[in-house]
């Protein structure tokens, strides 16, 4: 990857309704130096696009680099500062000797289908699992970590034990704004927001649907287009295109309001209401018409009661 | 009360008429009418290498198989043209097209034997026994 055009051209060869892993070569120094990993995530908050987790590494001691790069709180940083830095990242000798990046694109429809699972998966589940698999990956790919920063949002404290349980070879570290703190975690985090811009740059729509991001926006909630394109592109049955996360409360209410409305079968979670009242009879019952011995309502066969079949006579009602 | 069935595409040229693609999903829409399948559902129909089918679905994911209809039999899809206000009235229907196979779609759940679908289809092989020659 040499360019932020090569970028985009890799993310276009992709599925977006899937996820996907994209990664530099390892520098050789980084699989004999002791090396530190910074990892940070961009788009959790959105309701439109990817969300994507980023790594950055390189050796301890050439931590000189990164802040010669100008990693630092990338919140802080332009749109255009941010691609600049990723380009030189992309390019420039010593950070091509000495910093290595991975991320993962999550796509908007595997965090919908997370959030809908029977067992529900949430979104901090997603985000620990991606974290984790981008850390084995560098790991495995030989690269020597020795410490790892992670930016969180939620309790640091949590994440840290279980990093810490997965990893206990490295010296872990979770922070809140560790993005303005440690320049490794702002490389990761610069990986991660220039990737989640890219990708909406360059999203293609599977539903025939001719619109870019100058249309729909930044997809955070609080965007006029992303307003406008959550209100207007409401498809009666099908609800929204799939850059749109079906589980966010901003589109999931639309949908309640503008499109037809669908019921799943409901999910048994232990209900102790149900178990309770299995024993009693319902008050109601005791007004229904009393079935005979010899009576004349003839009990359907458990054979048909199983098979959700019922007779015929009133087809098509 | 009696029902009707015209068919008046049984001298077609357009043999696919009778061969659409019907799919089965684990979910209760309120509508009737046309659906955007092929705009919004098809495109995310995905088969693995073990032959295993995923889609999507308002944000849901589903897991499903080609399921084909029992020997003998084909399925038709029928549109009534006014539907009488009285309960006990004549319906007339008319045929308007058919398929033979049935994309079965579950909610994040492998489609097995046990799926309601499947086992009703197994009145199928009770009746040929009860009722057949």
């Amino acid at each position: 990857m040499n360019s932020l055009q090569a970028l985009q051209e890799y993310i276009k060869t992709k599925d977006n309704f899937r996820n996907f892993i994209n990664g530099s070569e390892v520098p050789t120094v980084c699989k004999s130096e002791p090396c530190m990993l910074g990892v940070d995530e961009a788009g959790r908050g959105p309701v439109l696009g990817p969300m994507v987790y980023g790594v950055a590494y390189c050796p301890i001691n050439t931590k000189k680099i990164l802040e010669n790069l100008g990693c630092a709180d990338s919140k802080a940083l332009t749109e255009e500062k941010r691609d600049d830095i990723l380009t030189q990242i992309f390019t420039d000798d010593a950070a091509l000797n000495n910093v290595g990046w991975a991320s993962e694109i999550i796509s908007p429809n595997y965090i919908s289908n997370s959030m809908y699972r029977r067992a529900k998966h949430s979104l901090n589940e997603v985000s620990m699992n991606s974290a984790i698999d981008l850390i084995k990956k560098v790991h495995s790919s030989g690269v020597n970590i020795t410490e790892v920063y992670v930016d969180t949002v939620g309790p640091p404290e949590k994440y840290q034990a279980k990093l810490s349980e997965i990893f206990p070879e490295f010296k872990i570290t979770v922070a809140k704004k560790a993005d303005s703190i440690y320049p490794i975690v702002s490389a990761a985090s610069i990986v991660a927001k220039v990737t989640r811009d890219h990708a909406l740059k360059v999203w293609k729509f599977h539903e025939d649907l001719e619109m870019d991001h100058t249309q729909f926006g930044s997809g955070y909630p609080g965007d006029p287009l992303t307003k406008k394109f959550i209100r207007e592109q409401i498809d009666k049955v099908f609800g929204y295109p799939l850059l749109v996360r079906f589980s966010w409360s901003t589109a999931d209410h639309m949908l309640q309001e503008k499109a037809a409305t669908c019921t799943f079968e409901e999910v048994d979670e232990e209900n102790p209401k149900k178990k309770a009242s299995a024993g009693t009879k319902s008050i109601s019952s005791f007004f229904s018409p009393k079935l005979e011995s010899n009576g004349k309502i003839r009990k359907r066969h458990k054979f048909f009661e199983e098979r959700c079949l019922i007779v015929g006579n009133n087809a098509f009602d | 009360m009696s029902i009707q069935v015209e068919n008046n595409l049984k001298d077609t040229e357009n043999k696919e008429i009778f061969e659409q693609r019907a799919h089965f999903i684990p979910c209760k829409v309120d509508e009737d009418g046309p659906a955007n399948v092929r705009r919004f559902f098809e495109p995310y129909i995905c088969e693995d290498e073990n032959g295993e089918l995923s889609a999507t679905f308002r944000g849901h994911l589903l897991n499903g198989t080609r399921m084909q209809l029992p020997d003998g039999y084909r399925a038709i899809v029928v549109t009534e043209a006014k539907r009488p206000l009285a309960e006990n009235a004549d319906r007339r229907f008319q045929v308007a097209g058919g398929f033979k196979q049935v994309m079965y779609w579950n909610w994040d759940k492998k489609p097995s034997k046990n799926d309601n679908l499947v086992k009703a289809l197994d009145w199928v092989d009770i009746a040929e026994a009860v009722h057949g020659d």
